[in-house]
């Protein structure tokens, strides 16, 4: 494995607090009331996106989650264009035809957040078939959720990549909800990395919460994939800091204040500060700089997409392709 | 001393680690675990009434094993974290236990030391790198459980004491490692393996195998050293030497090491390493040493008792009786 440099260590921590301040805002907005649609915000779980993205380019591919902000902020997206697809602009990434949980970007290689639980794993696999066909050397991950992982699409995805040895990593983001649902209720395992060795690959346990573990162990898998050897399930070990919907939510009682406060205690954006501080990498002077600096690049993308034209009724048809 | 009772504790962590990918390491799924546990709680019915204590774990193994075989036995008061400060706080309210099973690899035996540091175990393996535990069958494991419950055979008998290396570091808590401490030029904890050799600087062994995987594999082929020793082996790491051993560095995976120095000394001399890099223990990266600070490692003969099945099993069956 290599060891990161500087560079690197940075750039991880800046696609960090770019999706927290980008989910923080676009939850404010959502509460205010100025967001059509529901949000699935995507703080606690910064380290995995961070963590895998880093090693990707824009050639290689993602598959995203009704939870999929995070997946593309940390693959490149501007602030800009994915507000004003969260406002339904025609200035948005789908022209304001997507919204949050449709968010796409062929040029950044996101194959689109979805709404269908499960729904992108065979997408992954069927980008990653193109480039083995193609012969190319570009990889696919597919970002799903615990419930995710007991739908058939899944199954059959990682069925199929096994098989034919795809270039797809599969990243298991396990916040230990499906939706309002905990773990034990909807499966009779923890660690969905178990599941891997019945389609005939490795699967790991990441600490999610942890962005150089994300890092290094996504940093085998994508080797791995590179270099032909075929898929990897990891399984990240994370959580999300607001409820399923929104900030605050519909203020269910399916999990508890203390276990909140638990994880936050282990906030993968804390956590990484303190280390770089320590490293002498990043002071805490400059990572709060950061976050201002972020925080106005925020406030100009909503200021955007708040001034962008709603799309014109007529293009109603455009851009559907079925 | 507490009535005699059975302990059990099982990682349900383990054997889950990147090694899958890195090196060839087996997926140990929590499925085999329960099983291995149904295994070991038969073994100690077979002989044994007495009461079996368990840590309640995340992943509810042992429950799972006991609600299949309607079996009793007495959860640990602890609440479940899935980190393995639940192993370490399992060991303090098993202290006094007759004997306690654990399932798990190194790291699993090393957070249940930091809890009861001259525990009796019966460790059976269940990790990656594994010289601590055993691979063994649990039932025969759970049965050696039983008999020693059972109070028919002295531990003394059939035990033999671990060396533990004891850690210090300049203005942190201290820590133990049970096989081996590695300072390593990593500047993360990360991951937790150990998985480039050209950043390993120094390193502490109470055991080298060359039978073994890890770092007791890459002393063992220099420099073998057994458990029963009164030493401990000393390495000095150097990517350019022309001294190299060919070792396991991992399950399937042999790696080329640059050695500059290798030493046996006995138990209580200490050594130093200093920062900044991290600090792995018992194979997996743990604690981060700042530029300029210190760990003194030190080895005794104050750890674990760790039970050989065989002897308290042919001592049951009157085989080793002495007459």
């Amino acid at each position: 494995m290599s060891q990161p440099s500087d560079d690197v260590l940075r750039d991880i921590h800046r696609r960090m607090v770019r999706i927290r301040v980008f989910e923080t805002e676009a939850g404010r907005m959502a509460e205010a009331g100025k967001i059509p649609g529901a949000l699935h915000l995507y703080v606690g779980e910064e380290a995995v996106a961070a963590g895998v993205m880093v090693h990707l380019s824009d050639d290689d591919w993602i598959t995203s989650t009704h939870r999929g902000h995070g997946h593309l902020i940390a693959k490149g997206g501007a602030f800009d264009r994915m507000f004003a697809e969260l406002f339904g602009r025609a200035t948005g990434y789908c022209r304001g035809k997507g919204g949050s949980m449709h968010i796409s970007n062929m040029d950044l290689g996101m194959l689109g957040a979805n709404g269908i639980v499960g729904a992108g794993p065979p997408i992954a696999v069927g980008a990653a078939f193109s480039t083995k066909f193609r012969k190319t050397d570009r990889v696919a991950v597919s970002f799903f959720g615990d419930g995710a992982s007991n739908e058939g699409s899944f199954h059959e995805a990682a069925n199929m990549a096994a098989l034919y040895k795809l270039p797809v990593i599969f990243v298991c983001e396990n916040n230990g909800y499906g939706e309002y649902t905990p773990q034990a209720n909807h499966q009779a395992i923890v660690d969905v990395a178990d599941r891997a060795a019945g389609y005939g690959m490795p699967g790991v346990v990441v600490d999610g919460m942890d962005a150089m573990a994300v890092y290094e162990s996504a940093e085998a898998a994508i080797d791995r994939a590179r270099s032909g050897e075929g898929p990897t399930l990891l399984e990240c070990k994370t959580y999300r800091f607001f409820d399923h919907v929104g900030v605050r939510g519909m203020g269910l009682s399916y999990r508890t204040d203390e276990e909140l406060e638990e994880w936050q205690k282990r906030d993968p954006i804390h956590l990484f500060e303190a280390r770089l501080a320590e490293l002498g990498v990043l002071s805490r002077d400059e990572a709060a700089g950061i976050h201002e600096g972020i925080l106005e690049e925020v406030k100009a993308g909503i200021e955007f997409a708040e001034s962008s034209p709603l799309p014109d009724p007529n293009t109603l048809l455009d851009d559907v392709y079925a | 001393m507490q009535a005699p009772a059975v302990g059990l504790v099982a990682n349900p962590a383990s054997g889950k680690d990147i090694r899958r990918v890195t090196a060839r390491a087996s997926v140990f799924d929590n499925q085999e675990k329960t099983a291995m546990v149904r295994r070991c709680l038969i073994g100690v019915r077979a002989m044994s009434d007495v009461p079996i204590r368990y840590l309640p774990d995340a992943s509810r193994l042992v429950e799972a094993a006991l609600d299949e075989l309607g079996f009793d036995a007495e959860p640990l008061d602890i609440v479940p974290t899935r980190g393995a400060v639940d192993t370490t706080r399992a060991a303090c309210a098993l202290r006094g236990a007759t004997v306690v099973i654990t399932l798990g690899g190194d790291g699993t035996n090393r957070a249940f030391a930091k809890g009861w540091l001259d525990a009796p175990l019966i460790p059976l393996s269940t990790g990656t790198n594994n010289a601590f535990p055993m691979m063994r069958e649990a039932t025969t494991a759970g049965a050696a459980a039983g008999v020693l419950a059972s109070g028919d055979v002295p531990i003394e008998a059939v035990a033999g004491r671990s060396k533990v290396i004891h850690v210090e570091i300049q203005d942190q808590p201290r820590d133990i490692a049970l096989i081996d401490a590695v300072l390593t030029k990593e500047r993360f904890v990360g991951a937790r393996s150990l998985e480039d050799p050209a950043r390993f600087v120094a390193a502490m062994l109470t055991r080298a195998d060359p039978a073994g995987v890890g770092m007791t594999s890459v002393g063992g082929f220099v420099h073998p050293l057994s458990a029963r020793e009164d030493a401990v082996l000393k390495l000095e790491f150097e990517p350019g030497s022309s001294r190299v051993v060919h070792a396991a560095l991992a399950p399937g995976r042999f790696e080329r090491i640059g050695l500059a120095q290798i030493a046996a000394i006995p138990l209580g001399e200490s050594m130093c390493l200093t920062g900044p890099g991290v600090l792995a223990l018992d194979g997996e990266r743990e604690r981060v040493l700042r530029k300029g600070q210190h760990a003194l490692l030190t080895a005794h003969r104050d750890g674990p008792w760790v039970i050989d099945v065989s002897k308290v099993l042919r001592h049951a069956s009157g085989c080793g009786r002495r007459a």
